[in-house]
């Protein structure tokens, strides 16, 4: 029961999110479009909290404070620097910059098609779900293509101010679009001493380890695993909403606050009024 | 002083029962400690609601609070009736106003005496005032002396003479006496505010509940000044291993520098000058504030 509970508010969520399209343009295939909308297919569970000030909980925010005056800085007098040696920036115009951004023209440009499993998931970024924006037959058309052929697509979109490299392909009746890592951003492990230096393992070794890795074989069944620490924070949470032995904070009551100013300006009064005493004497 | 003696009105049992095994110290110690004392301590019990901590298996051994007069309390122990929201029945508090309570109290293994920080004539008023200064590891008695000094200080510029005891343990009590007629929440915010002034200036101290367990911290408690809320009593013996008192000093001995294992139920003695002697004729109004 719970869980078909859960189900339906994650079906209920992907519908919500589905109509909040992030983007939409068009899956371009030389003279073809197929236009699209990129929603979000993966959702972060990772439990967020608030920083609050412990004092009197409230919430704290960031202030950019200048590290020479701690002045805190407004928005519109703050421009971005390069670092080029230690402590030594050239400061880019956003004019500049926009200048060389790259446009959003609201395309996803297929170069050409592959094999899904040529591409290592190491480059997989992040994965949205692409749905037809208006009349869905072409839409259909590449998703059974894809299916049938067992390929995908591999190609470009900008998004937001950045260019990446795409793969569209076919999953669970929908086509999806995962943005790929540039291969310099990918560390190449030969590179790496340690491992250079790893010798072979003996033949024996490896029909024992062969013969354990075949004993644990079995199906990928994503559904086993749990995010324990996540649930464990949602009972805490649970057990501290339901009111027992966890301390709540109070926030500071206005009465001690009070108190507190008027207590300094005495404080600053009295040792005023001493200071001219002394003087005086 | 032979079992089953009358020492005032009091008839005296198990008194070889030892209270301190690592002193190897017996009940009969602690009857004649607060025999000893009894002119330094009567002068805070008098006129108070007592609550006990009665240790009758000895110091190692948990102990228990009491509130109620227990079953055999005799007639002659005066009682302070009062109705306990919290118990929903009426409380018998008993007050120490006699040598004589003093020992029967002793001799029931009451070892640690706590008080409320109001009069019997008007326990919703308080009379005293308490910074309770807690230092939490590996914070102790020294981080608390510092913040008790600092506080001495703050509570001077703002006109007021303030009095030091050690708790018996790492923490120091700062008192003020007050004349009459506050309520327990303008003691409770006005050591709230001023435990909040001093955590502004001194990054040893923490004034919030919630900053209690911070290591390394001093916590100036402000919760006690609460009606029916108890400090232990100067003079008090604690339940520690080494007996400790909770000894008012001067403010000098303070700051040159004392041990609060230096003050125990063997080393105090009653003729020692009393540091609190002018307590009660010191009585202050706090500063008047933003008004």
């Amino acid at each position: 029961m719970k869980q078909d509970a859960a189900m339906k508010q994650d079906a209920a969520g992907a519908e919500r999110s589905s109509r909040r399209a992030f983007w939409t343009g068009a899956i371009s295939i030389g003279l073809v479009n197929i236009p699209v909308r990129l929603t979000v297919l993966v959702k972060d569970h990772t439990i967020q909290f608030h920083l609050l000030h412990k004092e009197d909980g409230q919430p704290v925010r960031y202030e950019r404070v200048c590290t020479r005056d701690n002045e805190v800085v407004p928005w519109e007098e703050i421009v971005r620097g390069y670092e080029v040696r230690e402590g030594e920036f050239i400061v880019l115009e956003k004019e500049e910059i926009d200048a060389v951004r790259p446009e959003s023209d609201r395309r996803i440009r297929i170069d050409r098609f592959i094999t899904v499993l040529s591409v290592d998931p190491v480059y997989y970024d992040r994965t949205y779900l692409l749905l037809p924006d208006g009349p869905a037959d072409a839409y259909a058309l590449l998703r059974e293509t894809f299916r049938t052929m067992g390929r995908a697509g591999i190609g470009r979109i900008t998004l937001r101010t950045k260019e990446y490299p795409v793969l569209v392909r076919e999953y669970q009746d929908s086509l999806i679009l995962t943005t790929l890592h540039y291969p310099d951003e990918v560390i190449d492990p030969g590179q790496i001493e340690v491992l250079s230096a790893i010798r072979i393992p003996g033949k024996k070794e490896l029909a024992l380890a062969e013969k354990i890795v075949s004993d644990l074989s079995g199906e990928f069944e994503i559904g086993d695993y749990h995010d324990t620490y996540r649930e464990r924070i949602e009972a805490l949470i649970q057990s501290k909403m339901a009111g027992t032995t966890y301390h709540v904070e109070k926030p500071k009551a206005a009465e001690v606050r009070d108190l507190m100013s008027a207590l300094e300006e005495t404080l600053a009064q009295l040792k005023a009024e001493r200071a001219s005493a002394k003087g005086s004497e | 002083m032979p079992e089953g003696k009358k020492l005032g009105r009091v008839v005296l049992t198990n008194t070889s029962r030892v209270m301190y095994p690592e002193l190897n110290l017996t009940k009969l110690d602690v009857v004649e400690y607060y025999l000893r004392i009894a002119p330094h301590i009567l002068r805070h019990l008098g006129n108070r609601a007592l609550v006990l901590q009665r240790f009758p298996d000895g110091v190692s051994a948990p102990g228990f609070y009491e509130k109620d007069a227990p079953g055999g309390t005799p007639a002659w122990v005066h009682l302070y009736r009062h109705h306990s929201v919290s118990a929903r029945r009426d409380l018998h508090y008993i007050v120490c106003d006699s040598p004589d309570t003093l020992i029967w109290l002793a001799n029931l293994a009451a070892i640690e005496l706590n008080i409320p920080l109001a009069r019997l004539d008007d326990p919703e008023s308080p009379d005293l005032l308490l910074f309770d200064i807690d230092p939490e590891p590996p914070a102790g008695f020294r981080e608390g002396v510092t913040v008790a000094l600092a506080l001495r200080e703050m509570l001077a510029d703002l006109g007021l003479v303030s009095f030091v005891k050690t708790s018996g343990k790492k923490g120091l009590h700062v008192v003020i006496p007050l004349a009459g007629g506050y309520r327990f929440s303008h003691t409770r915010n006005f050591v709230h505010a001023v435990g909040s002034l001093l955590a502004r200036e001194s990054p040893l101290v923490v004034s919030e509940l919630s900053q209690t367990h911070d290591p390394g911290k001093v916590f100036i408690d402000y919760l006690q000044n609460s009606a029916w809320k108890t400090m232990i009593a100067p003079y008090s013996l604690r339940a520690t291993g080494t007996a400790t008192v909770s000894a008012p000093v001067s403010w000098e001995d303070l700051s040159r520098g004392i041990d609060p294992g230096d003050f125990t139920l063997q080393t105090f003695r009653a003729e020692d000058a009393d540091p609190w002697m002018d307590l009660y004729t010191s009585t202050q109004r706090l500063p008047e504030v933003g008004k």
